[in-house]
């Protein structure tokens, strides 16, 4: 038991049917997240990263492949098994703008968790606990009778995490949750998240396109490209080595602040190709500057370093490993 | 004349729901030829309406000029008539909105929105004004053959690709781009921040940049003002600012970056919320969040102040040649 991962992600795939065929969001993805871990999600619109966190807390039923949570199978359990399994899973979402319910006030929102679950007895319990989850969040008491409406960005956010938290889930996706929010604001939010790993020790799956916010926040970052996995590291290896020529471009591309450092930008040409029925091959060719006939075979995710895996038949060669 | 812009004082106010909004107070920038200005600060700083100002599209009834000057190559734009804007309007000054996907036409080919500011400003041959526009697409990246196309038919990049071209289209002299890479993701945002980059050293035009990402600031401009609650707290080249943060609300905006704390690990963010424009402190506007305050940051200005629009009476401090602190206790 000790041994099995929190999560294991097997081959999930995840197919939407468009008018215009199908539109591959999450093609055949696998990696684990420990207990306590932070997996930083990266990559641009539209790649499948809010897809991926969704379907593996079964927000969308997978079309393929596998979800084990401790060790279990959680792909396709239904009815109170499901129920159980996701008083384990949480999320917060983006928008706290809209993700919120605007005619329930505060205190209302973090309880309705509480009441589903069953565990309380009274309703004097429940506030108890609304009461503690707030202050554990950092909302004032006198906000308890507010609406969604009179909060500014980063309180309502506070909201949202406080319902994430309301039943101690061991594994919550965080989807973008600061980048609607002013860069003050982000800090306080992201420092609260951190301390609240720490105190209560679940596993954050951190889905953002802002890198600098993953290399802050995550232990391990998991970049995804129109749907695939094109490479997995540890955060620091990953920022001083990246070695898939898409996270290389893609870590160019971040604007620095260091106005002394001479710029080294990796232009890309081109932009994202369309997900829907993509070829085999792989899906950055069109604008990789290493493309070659090689990319057009399907490619597999290797392990080229322990823990560092890539998917780019050319990586060694490229490389120089 | 050294400065090709210079505002001077300018204080706007919008009224809601009975309640005047202070959204600039008393604000002075100057701009060279040839050169960028970053204006950074967080959402509700006021930034977008000092750019509006410079364009006078502020809405006619909520928003008033309360005072100040906009001096642009000589000439005061607020005491221009609505005509005389009008032909300055796209031609003289052009300005890039932050998403693309609302600023253009969803009903009229992306080539014939760029002929358009065109045929208004610079030409009355339709022929000719189609060739130039199907020109601008190209300098931009976009092939001549997707004219005829519609904005739903182009990407986020494209379209905003699209509006560069649309705000470039009669060689403005001045470029006000307000967040034009925010909706975009951040390689499509380098190809646009380097297309950007290129046509205003090619053309010489004259830009500011309205940003919240420090990280643009760096890459794209000659000179920085940070804005807070309507005024500039801190001003100076970009050097000066990124070497030196003087304000402690520049600094706390540098310490809330995940990307300056490497290594650290909790960010330094700056306590409690930007205040309500409705409502401003007295004094420096940033004393209730600023871990240095102290009574005199609360000091009141007086009425003859008050009644010119101006709310706080924090000097603004020249510490360095071209480098202004609105502190006063920037010494310590």
């Amino acid at each position: 038991m000790a041994d099995t991962p929190l999560l294991e992600i097997k081959h999930l795939k995840k197919y939407f049917r468009v008018p215009a065929g199908q539109n591959h969001a999450v093609d055949d993805v696998s990696f684990t997240i420990e207990r306590g871990e932070t997996l930083g999600v990266v990559g641009e619109s539209g790649c499948g990263k809010s897809t991926l966190g969704r379907t593996i807390i079964r927000l969308l039923e997978a079309t393929d492949g596998q979800v084990l949570l401790n060790g279990e199978d959680i792909t396709h359990i239904k009815g109170k098994k499901l129920k159980e399994a996701r008083e384990k899973l949480q999320i917060v979402f983006q928008d706290p703008y809209s993700s919120l319910n605007p005619r329930l006030r505060v205190e209302s929102a973090i309880m309705e968790p509480l009441q589903h679950s069953g565990r309380f007895k009274s309703k004097a319990e429940m506030k108890a606990e609304a009461n503690r989850l707030m202050e554990l969040v950092g909302i004032d008491e006198r906000l308890r009778q507010s609406y969604p409406h009179e909060l500014d960005g980063g309180r309502r956010q506070r909201v949202g995490i406080a319902r994430a938290l309301a039943l101690n889930p061991e594994f919550i996706v965080c989807d973008e949750p600061v980048s609607a929010l002013d860069v003050s604001i982000q800090a306080q939010v992201l420092n609260l998240l951190m301390d609240l790993q720490d105190q209560l020790g679940m596993a954050y799956m951190f889905v953002t396109h802002d890198l600098s916010v993953v290399r802050h926040i995550a232990n391990n970052i998991l970049v995804m490209y129109l749907g695939q996995a094109v490479e997995k590291a540890p955060t620091e290896e990953l920022f001083n080595e990246p070695l898939h020529p898409y996270t290389k471009a893609l870590l160019s591309a971040i604007p620095s602040v260091d106005i002394h450092k001479p710029m080294q930008r990796i232009q890309l040409k081109g932009e994202i190709t369309s997900p829907i029925n993509p070829k085999p091959g792989c899906r950055f060719a069109a604008r990789c500057p290493y493309a070659c006939e090689l990319c057009e075979e399907p490619q597999v995710l290797e392990e080229v370093r322990p823990n560092h895996f890539v998917q780019c038949c050319r990586c060694k060669e490229i490389n120089g490993l | 004349m050294k400065n090709f812009l210079e505002i001077n004082d300018l204080v706007v106010e919008y009224t809601q729901n009975r309640q005047v909004v202070h959204a600039v107070n008393g604000v002075s920038l100057k701009l060279e030829k040839g050169k960028t200005l970053g204006l950074v600060g967080e959402t509700g700083a006021g930034k977008t309406t000092i750019a509006k100002s410079i364009m006078r599209i502020l809405p006619d009834v909520a928003a008033y000029i309360r005072g100040g000057e906009v001096w642009l190559d000589g000439e005061n734009l607020l005491e221009k008539s609505e005509d005389e804007m009008y032909s300055i309007r796209g031609s003289k000054i052009a300005m890039i909105f932050q998403d693309p996907m609302t600023a253009l036409n969803p009903l009229m080919t992306v080539g014939d929105q760029i002929a358009e500011v065109l045929l208004l400003h610079n030409t009355k041959d339709k022929k000719e004004a189609m060739t130039k526009a199907g020109d601008m697409l190209e300098m931009v990246g976009i092939p001549r053959e997707r004219y005829i196309e519609y904005p739903h038919q182009f990407s986020g990049g494209m379209k905003q690709r699209v509006v560069i071209a649309m705000a470039l289209a009669c060689d403005p002299e001045l470029l006000l781009a307000d967040e034009p890479t925010t909706a975009l993701d951040v390689t499509i945002q380098a190809q646009v921040l380097d297309m950007i980059r290129d046509l205003r050293d090619k053309l010489g035009t004259s830009m500011i940049l309205i940003t919240h990402d420090l990280g643009v600031v760096a890459e794209t401009c000659d000179s920085v003002a940070v804005i807070y609650a309507g005024q500039v707290v801190e001003s100076g080249s970009k050097e000066d600012l990124f070497d030196h943060p003087t304000h402690p609300y520049t600094k706390g905006l540098f310490g809330s970056l995940p990307s300056m704390a490497v290594g650290e690990k909790r960010l330094h963010s700056i306590v409690g919320l930007p205040p309500d424009p409705t409502n401003l402190p007295s004094g420096c506007s940033f004393w209730p969040r600023c871990p240095y305050a102290t009574e005199a940051c609360k000091c009141i200005p007086t009425e003859e102040q008050v009644n010119v629009g101006v709310l706080s009476s924090i000097p603004n401090r020249e510490i360095t040649p071209g480098h202004f602190v609105r502190c006063i206790k920037e010494g310590e």
